[in-house]
């Protein structure tokens, strides 16, 4: 395994923590939509209100499992 | 004495449900129909829409959005998304990571394909303009950490622009509609709605009306 020199650490383990840190910003992000898709339904109603809500909780947890199975097998 | 022209009532009764199937607007001959999908471009009566602080007598008269043509672009660019991994599968762009982080990399890949496609969906579906027998409202829909909401009175409005150019706007018949206020917000802009020309119509005719209301004391 790649190993960088001077701090003697796995250069895989350092771009794990990149990638956990872009998920973790991902998953903000995620929880953005899911907000603003409540926020925009409060504000207009055209009826397609609950699928709408269905694909935005189903991107945050997307993002979430993807973040925890990165943890996992990173 | 035999009538020699009588006009034909060809149309069929209209229904308790169908009541409002009969109001007509100035200008425009008559409503046909109040059918109504969540993802209508132009509307007129929709069913069921409602929006924050909306009058409980007040009437949505037309329900506008971006002409659906607009949405091709994302749509070719989310298709190109999704299918680009397995495309490029053939290729060894990813052989120089383990298995694992290739994975990885290809579900980063696909969220930001479902990021990008979400954002966009949501930018053409919430970014509407309403137009009541009271107001014009326009949501506008920015982004997800900014968005506009705009409202004006009828008797606000003091000038109503269509803008319809280029070869695809003229083929599609979609268009802007900017109008200028004398409220707060002296603009606003329906940006891509079809039928441009109706809708500018209907606002004329319903100004007009909200004048005429005016006149007679009749103002909400």
């Amino acid at each position: 395994m790649e190993t960088i020199p001077l701090i003697n650490v796995s250069v895989w383990l350092i771009v794990k923590i990149f990638v956990l840190f872009a998920l973790g910003l991902y998953i903000i992000f995620a929880a953005v939509v899911v907000k603003q898709v409540g926020l925009m339904i409060k504000t207009i109603e055209v009826g397609f209100e609950a699928p709408i809500k269905f694909v935005a909780w189903g991107h945050l947890l997307f993002a979430v499992g993807i973040f925890v199975l990165a943890i996992i097998i990173l | 004495m035999a009538d020699i022209f009588v006009a034909g009532n060809k149309e069929k009764p209209i229904g308790k449900d169908e009541k409002r199937l009969d109001y007509r607007i100035p200008g425009i001959k008559k409503v046909k129909g109040r059918f109504y999908s969540p993802f209508s471009s132009f509307c007129y009566f929709p069913l069921g829409v409602k929006f924050v602080s909306k009058d409980p007598e007040e009437e949505i008269v037309l329900f506008l959005r971006r002409h659906w043509i607009t949405n091709v672009g994302w749509i070719m660019v989310s298709l190109i998304l999704l299918f680009a991994p397995m495309v490029l599968s053939g290729f060894p762009i990813l052989s120089f990571l383990p298995d694992s982080f290739q994975f990885i990399a290809v579900a980063i890949w696909y969220m930001i394909a479902v990021a990008y496609t979400l954002e966009s969906f949501l930018g053409w579906f919430f970014n509407v303009c309403i137009i009541t027998d009271e107001r014009v409202f326009d949501v506008d829909f920015i982004n997800l950490i900014y968005r506009e909401i705009t409202d004006a009175d009828l008797d606000q409005i003091q000038d109503v622009t269509v803008r319809l150019g280029g070869a695809i706007r003229t083929i599609f018949n979609y268009g802007d509609v900017i109008i200028q206020t004398a409220g707060e917000v002296p603009r606003i802009e329906f940006t891509a709605i079809p039928n441009p020309d109706k809708a500018a119509k209907i606002l004329r005719e319903l100004r007009v009306e909200e004048e005429v209301e005016k006149m007679e004391g009749r103002v909400r």
